[in-house]
Order: C-alpha cells, then sequence, then structure tokens
C-alpha cells in the first residue's frame, strides 16, 4: 500500500516525507491573541520580514511585493485582510510563502507557532459564519484545550469581500 | 568546446526539454542579481578596492555574456510556424476556390520559442482574411488585369531587438469607404472626421470590428482581429497595417525577440520604481512653469507644452485611483517622460529618472494580474522590482 503511494505519487510521497498526510497537517500561526491556520500542503516556504517594494493598483491589504531569489511574491498583510488594526512589523513578523492556484502569495502574519497534526474528526466545519455569505474560515480544530480557525487560503487570497473573524469565532 | 566536436551525424543538435531552458533562465536572472547584490553590498561602502572593480568588471561582462547566450538557446527559427501556416493556405485554396500562391521569406529569423508558440494562431486569422477577403476570386483578379493566382507573402526580419512578420497580399486592399463608415457607426470618428490611413486600418483590430457583409466560414465574423489583438498585448508587440486599393495589404507584427530581459529606463515616484521600456520613451523634459497646464473643463487634467504642441499628462498616481492626500506635486518640479502611445504621446510624471538598465522580466501572476497597463514585473540589478509599464494601457486607460 505504502509502496504504491510511493510509485504512483513519488514527488508528493517526497514531500511528505515521514509523515503519515499531508492533508491533516496544519502550520498555525497568530494574529492578535488568536490562532490560525493553513494546510501545510501549500506553503513552500517561510521567510523573515524582508524589503517590501510598493505596487500600485491593488488593495491596501496587499502591501506590495518583495523579490525571493529572483521571484515576485505579492505580500498580503492577513491583519489588513480581516479589518483589524495595522500593528507595527517586529523581530517576530513573519511571511509564510503560499503556492496558491499555481501563483505564490506571501501572508505576513504576526508570528509562526508550530506544525500541527489535525484529524478532520477534530474540525467543527459549521456551514455559515455570520452574515456574510463568504467566509475565508473553513473550520474551528480543537486542538487540546485550544482552538485554531482553519484557513482556506483560496478564499483568504481571491478578492471576495470576508466577513470579520470577530463575528465568525463563537 | 571539445566535447561538443564529438557530437554525432545529426549536425550536433540536441533535444533539450523548454523546461530546462527556463529554469537555466532563472538562474541566470538570479545569478545576475546576486552578482549586483553582491557588488552593491553596503559591507563595500568607502572601502578602496580598485583590483576587487576590475574583476567586478569583468565579472558583469561575463554575466552579461551567459545572459546573452542563454536567451539565445530558446531561439528558435519562425520556419516552422510558416511552414504550418502554408499547409493551411493550401486548404484555405479548397474552400475559397481562389488560387494562391504562398511565397516564404527570411523564414531562417530567429526568435524565443515560447513567442513562437504563440504566433501561429494570430498571423492564421491574418492569412485567413487575406485569402478570404483580400485576395479576389481569379474571375475578378483576370478583369482587373492581374495574375489569376494570388499572392501572399509572409516574411520575417529582425530589426534591432524587434522580429517584423509582415503578410502581404496582391488583392484588392482595405477599403477606406467601408472601414470608415463602419467605424463612424460605432462611433469611433465623427461624422467629419478624416482619418489618416495608418490610423484608420487600426479600427480593424478593434473587438468585434468587421464590415465583411457575409460572414464565412473563414472569417468575418470580426473575433480574428481581436484574437491577433490580445496576443500582441501579451507580447509587448505592436502591429502596423498598410493597404493601396487594388494593390494589397501589408499586416506587420512587431515583437521583441525574447521575452525574458527587456532593455528600460527606471523612474521614481514616491516610494515606487516604476521601468518604461527604452523604445517607448521619445525623450525626458524638466519643464518650466509656462510649459505646463491645468484644464478644470476635463476633472483637472494638466497638459505639457513640448516645441509649442500640448499633450496630455498622466498621472500614474490618478491612473491608479490612489488617495493622494497630500496633493501632488506641481509638475514643474517633476520629471515627465514623454512616451509614445497608439494614441500619440502622453507625458508621465516621476519623482526622478534613476537610469537605463537591462531588466529581467517576470509576469504578473496570481494577485497581480489584475495590475492595470503593466507588462510585468521588472527585477533590477539592485534586486528591487519595478512595475513596467505599458503606455498604450496608460492611454486608453483614461486617466489622463
Amino acid at each position: 500500500m505504502a509502496e504504491d503511494l510511493t510509485r504512483t505519487a513519488r514527488a508528493e510521497a517526497q514531500a511528505l516525507s515521514e509523515t503519515d498526510n499531508v492533508d491533516d497537517m496544519y502550520l498555525t500561526f497568530a494574529i492578535g491573541g488568536e490562532e490560525y491556520g493553513v494546510g501545510i500542503g501549500g506553503v513552500t516556504e517561510i521567510v523573515g520580514m524582508q524589503r517590501i517594494m510598493s505596487v500600485p493598483d491593488v488593495p491596501a491589504y496587499i502591501r506590495g511585493v518583495i523579490n525571493l531569489r529572483g521571484k515576485v511574491i505579492p505580500l498580503m498583510d492577513v491583519r489588513l485582510r480581516f479589518g483589524m488594526a495595522e500593528r507595527a512589523y517586529d523581530e517576530r513578523t513573519v511571511i509564510i510563502v503560499l503556492d496558491v492556484a499555481d501563483a505564490p502569495v506571501g501572508l505576513i502574519v504576526d508570528g509562526v507557532s508550530e506544525v500541527l497534526d489535525i484529524a478532520p474528526s477534530q474540525i467543527d466545519r459549521p456551514g455559515q459564519f455570520g452574515r456574510s455569505t463568504k467566509t475565508a474560515v473553513m473550520g474551528l480544530a480543537r486542538v487540546g484545550d485550544r482552538v485554531t480557525i482553519l484557513l482556506d487560503a483560496e478564499v483568504l487570497v481571491g478578492d471576495g469581500d470576508l466577513a470579520l473573524p470577530a463575528e465568525m469565532v463563537v | 568546446m571539445s566535447a561538443a566536436a564529438e557530437i554525432g551525424p545529426d549536425g550536433g543538435l540536441l533535444r533539450v526539454s523548454s523546461d530546462k531552458i527556463s529554469r537555466l533562465m532563472d538562474l541566470v536572472g538570479e545569478l545576475s542579481l546576486s552578482v549586483s547584490a553582491t557588488v552593491h553590498s553596503p559591507d563595500l561602502a568607502g572601502l578602496e578596492l580598485s583590483a576587487f572593480d576590475a574583476a567586478v568588471h569583468r565579472l558583469t561582462m561575463i554575466v552579461r555574456e551567459v545572459q546573452d547566450a542563454a536567451t539565445e538557446l530558446r531561439l528558435v527559427p519562425v520556419d516552422d510556424v510558416f511552414k504550418r501556416l502554408r499547409r493551411m493556405v493550401r486548404e484555405l485554396e479548397r474552400q475559397t476556390g481562389k488560387k494562391i500562391e504562398i511565397v516564404l521569406e527570411g523564414e531562417d529569423t530567429a526568435i524565443d520559442k515560447l513567442v513562437a508558440d504563440q504566433l501561429y494562431d494570430p498571423l492564421l486569422h491574418v492569412v485567413r482574411n487575406s485569402a478570404d477577403h483580400g485576395l479576389e476570386p481569379p474571375d475578378e483578379r483576370r478583369a482587373a488585369g492581374k495574375p489569376e493566382v494570388g499572392r501572399i507573402t509572409l516574411s520575417a526580419a529582425q530589426i534591432g531587438s524587434e522580429v517584423r512578420i509582415t503578410v502581404s497580399d496582391d488583392g484588392r486592399g482595405l477599403s477606406r469607404a467601408k472601414i470608415l463608415k463602419r467605424a463612424r457607426e460605432r462611433g469611433l470618428f465623427g461624422p467629419d472626421e478624416e482619418p489618416e490611413p495608418s490610423v484608420l486600418w487600426k479600427v480593424i483590430f478593434q473587438p468585434g470590428f468587421s464590415t465583411a457583409e457575409t460572414v464565412t466560414n473563414l472569417s468575418g465574423r470580426g473575433v480574428g482581429m481581436d484574437v491577433l489583438n490580445t496576443t500582441m498585448t501579451a507580447l509587448r508587440g505592436r502591429i502596423g497595417v498598410e493597404s493601396e486599393a487594388g494593390k494589397g495589404s501589408d499586416v506587420a507584427l512587431h515583437i521583441p525577440v525574447s521575452l525574458a530581459f527587456l532593455d528600460c529606463i527606471i523612474l521614481r515616484l514616491g516610494a515606487r520604481l516604476y521601468a518604461l521600456p527604452i523604445d517607448a520613451v521619445s525623450e525626458i523634459v524638466q519643464p518650466a512653469p509656462a510649459d505646463v497646464m491645468g484644464m478644470g473643463a476635463t476633472g483637472g487634467t494638466e497638459m505639457l507644452r513640448l516645441r509649442g504642441r500640448w499633450i496630455p499628462v498622466c498621472r500614474l498616481e490618478r491612473f491608479y485611483d490612489e488617495d493622494t492626500g497630500a496633493g501632488l506635486t506641481p509638475l514643474d518640479r517633476m520629471v515627465l517622460a514623454v512616451v509614445v502611445t497608439a494614441q500619440g504621446p502622453i507625458a508621465v510624471p516621476v519623482d526622478e529618472v534613476i537610469d537605463r538598465q537591462q531588466v529581467v522580466m517576470k509576469p504578473l501572476v496570481g494577485r497581480l494580474a489584475r495590475v492595470r497597463a503593466s507588462w510585468g514585473c521588472a527585477l533590477l540589478g539592485t534586486g528591487e522590482v519595478a512595475l513596467v509599464l505599458d503606455c498604450n494601457g496608460l492611454s486608453a486607460g483614461g486617466g489622463a
């Protein structure tokens, strides 16, 4: 069975290395006092804050672009994306680089926490949070006594207006 | 070198996947950026380094050569595209009942593979148009004293950093009366306006523009030319049309040889860097207060006087609908880049002209794809990123 997997999806298996299922793994990060998570499958790397170059014609939450070893990556400030208060970047601020629909995008977050293995059974997926029809929240994960808000990277990076997380959190 | 000579009887040709070449191009781009970062390292500031400077000079030269060599790897002759078109013309002969002779010229002209791959469809539409609307049926040709067999010439030539591909036919030419009538109906020209031929012909590339009375299987639905337009914009190319009634028409596509590198002028406006392709910039001026004016009547559009002629000024802050809370810097305290566009010259004010350099082009993908009037991002030698402006987009976008 495991051999089959390696044979059919070798590249993926390599990325998986020794872990069981990449779909159940989430990179968690902090924004304000809240803990968020994104599926690790889309994460390509985590880099420290660097010089941002401003570009025109993008929403305010796209702070600009960075040149990451010859790749131009737009940066989204997740606080601003959620309509939360702006906060000065500090030494804990990091950029999580994701590959969403074949295009790179960097998320500016207050700090990364850890990689968690969260089984689907630990995730509550209420049909609707708040009034908005669109939400970047994919579900709430119960990990011990904490709750991690799991985000749908595609919706987050897309254009739609998002309901405020404040309205969503139970 | 000696190893290369050992390669077999197939003329020393190797098949290499385009992915590998793209990877090499990316690495070469990164290499030139890293070299630049090393050379401009702040750690070196204030040091006297004569031997180092000589080595840097050599290194920079080599990097430039590697860059050129890598670009060349991806160049292919336009021959393949031309041959596919020739087959298509045979097909068109059968469908239209016309006799068509096809002539190929300059088919060994080299062009970036990425460009070549995108050329077939737009060229096909031009060729179809020539075969279907340009060339007359045999009896009409005989009556006009022309040889019965119509001729379509496909030619390619490199001119500087551009390749020009021309599709010429010896058919009836474009009908000024028909096109002008149609253009007026669509409100492109006023009822009394008599546009220059070169301006008028360009309207045939407008989306949905067709003068064909009958929509044939081949063309006339006004879609084809639109495809041409879209592809040409994506390839940073230009289209030129010439036509003479009774003698035929020429459609010329001007395309950059390589999409990977671009010669640009780098400009700074506020905290942002912009790049203008060198071919687009006609001059850079610092206007005197008397040479600029604002027109309240058109929402504060500003104009610049250039050798007695007033040309519109396109403020990038306005074009991109930015919050200009503090107000805009008066034009006489700025530098204006005068650029050529399809709608005539416009002036783009900036704070500073930084320099001219060959940049590594990166397409705008994902979140950046919808940035207007831009061809992509330019990676500068310093590692900074500038937005490359598409001047036609600027003048069409109505920011001015």
